[in-house]
C-alpha cells in the first residue's frame, strides 16, 4: 500500500493549479502543456523526493500563471478578461427575472452566450441552474403558496348543521417537498452566479 | 524611486531573456537532438532561464514555426520522451541571429563603456 507523500501532494496541487490557470487555452494544447509539466516534474524529482526538494523544483518551474501567460503570448491571444458587461450578465441572470419577469433573465442569458469570457460548459451551467434565476423561485413559491392555501366554504341550512367544506391544504410530505424545492431554487442560482463571477477574471498576466 | 528602478531593470532583463531564449534553444540543438528536460537543465545552468516552466510554451512555438522537429523515443527510465532537433529553417534563423547578436552586443558594449560606437 502506498500513501501519498507531502511531495505527491504538492505536485498534485501544482498541476491542478496549472490546469485551472490554463482553462482559457485550446483544449488540445492545455492537455499537452499539463502533460509536459507533469513529465518535467517526473524528471526533475527522484522517487521519494522530500518536501524541500519538491518545493525547490516547483519554485524553479515558476508560477502556473506565468507559464500560461507565456503560452498566451505565444498564441498571440489576449487572455479574455471580463468587464462590466459580464458583471451585468451575471446580475441579470440572478436578479433580472425579479426586475423584469422572464425577459430580465432572458437578457442575462443572451449576454452570457454572447460573451467570450465563459466556456461552453460554464454557459450551460449558467443557463440550466436555473432558468429564471431567483425570479423563478419567487414565482414558484408564490404559486405554491396560492395552491396550498386552504379554501373553505360553509353551507348552512336553516335549522341544520353548518357544513364546512375545505379544499386544498398541503400534506406534510408536499410541504417538505416545497421547502426543499424553494431552498434549491434559492441556493442554485446564487452558487451559479458565484461560479460565473469567479471566472470573469481569467489568469493574471 | 529606487524600487521603480529595480523593477525596470528586472523587466529589461526579462525582455532581453524573452528575445534571446529561443535562439539559445536553437543553439543547444545545433549539434544534435535533445529532449525537453535536458534543454531546461542546460539553459538553467547558463542562467538564461527565468522560470523553467516557460520553456514549454516556447518549445511549442518553435514547433509551430517549424524551427524544430520532434520525435518521440522510448526512454529506459520512464515514459517516452519527445526529442527536438533543428530543421533547415531553424538552422538558418540561428545563423542570422548569431550574426545580429554579435553586432548588437558589440554596439551595446561600446555605448556602455562610454565610448563611441567603433
Amino acid at each position: 500500500m502506498t500513501t501519498a507523500t507531502k511531495s505527491d501532494e504538492l505536485r498534485t496541487a501544482y498541476v491542478a493549479d496549472l490546469r485551472r490557470a490554463a482553462r482559457g487555452l485550446p483544449k488540445a494544447r492545455r492537455e499537452e502543456l499539463v502533460a509536459e509539466i507533469a513529465e518535467h516534474l517526473r524528471e526533475a524529482l527522484p522517487v521519494g523526493a522530500d518536501e524541500a526538494e519538491t518545493r525547490n523544483a516547483l519554485d524553479r518551474l515558476g508560477e502556473p500563471g506565468q507559464i500560461v501567460a507565456e503560452e498566451y503570448r505565444r498564441l498571440d491571444l489576449t487572455p479574455v478578461q471580463g468587464g462590466p458587461v459580464e458583471w451585468i450578465a451575471v446580475g441579470m441572470l440572478l436578479l433580472g427575472g425579479l426586475v423584469i419577469p422572464v425577459l430580465g433573465w432572458v437578457i442575462g442569458a443572451v449576454m452570457l452566450w454572447t460573451s467570450r469570457v465563459w466556456t461552453r460548459r460554464e454557459k450551460l451551467v449558467g443557463t440550466l441552474i436555473f432558468p429564471g434565476g431567483l425570479g423563478a423561485m419567487v414565482y414558484l413559491v408564490a404559486f405554491a403558496a396560492a395552491g396550498t392555501a386552504e379554501t373553505c366554504s360553509s353551507m348552512s341550512s336553516p335549522g341544520g348543521p353548518t357544513i364546512t367544506h375545505c379544499t386544498g391544504g398541503g400534506s406534510t410530505a408536499s410541504d417538505v417537498l416545497h421547502i426543499v424545492l424553494a431552498v434549491a431554487l434559492l441556493v442554485g442560482p446564487i452558487l451559479t452566479a458565484v461560479y460565473l463571477a469567479r471566472r470573469i477574471r481569467r489568469p493574471a498576466v | 524611486l529606487w524600487d521603480m528602478q529595480a523593477m525596470d531593470r528586472g523587466s529589461a532583463l526579462a525582455q532581453l531573456r524573452r528575445g534571446v531564449i529561443e535562439y539559445c534553444v536553437l543553439a543547444l540543438l545545433r549539434d544534435g537532438e535533445r529532449y525537453g528536460f535536458e534543454l531546461v537543465k542546460l539553459l538553467g545552468a547558463a542562467g538564461v532561464l527565468a522560470s523553467e516552466g516557460t520553456i514549454y510554451p516556447l518549445l511549442a512555438r518553435l514547433r509551430g514555426d517549424g524551427a524544430v522537429a520532434t520525435t518521440w523515443r522510448e526512454s529506459s527510465t520512464g515514459p517516452p520522451r519527445r526529442y527536438y532537433r533543428l530543421t533547415a529553417d531553424g538552422r538558418r534563423a540561428l545563423e542570422e541571429f548569431s550574426e545580429d547578436w554579435r553586432r548588437f552586443r558589440d554596439g551595446v558594449d561600446g555605448v556602455l563603456a562610454g565610448g563611441s560606437v567603433p
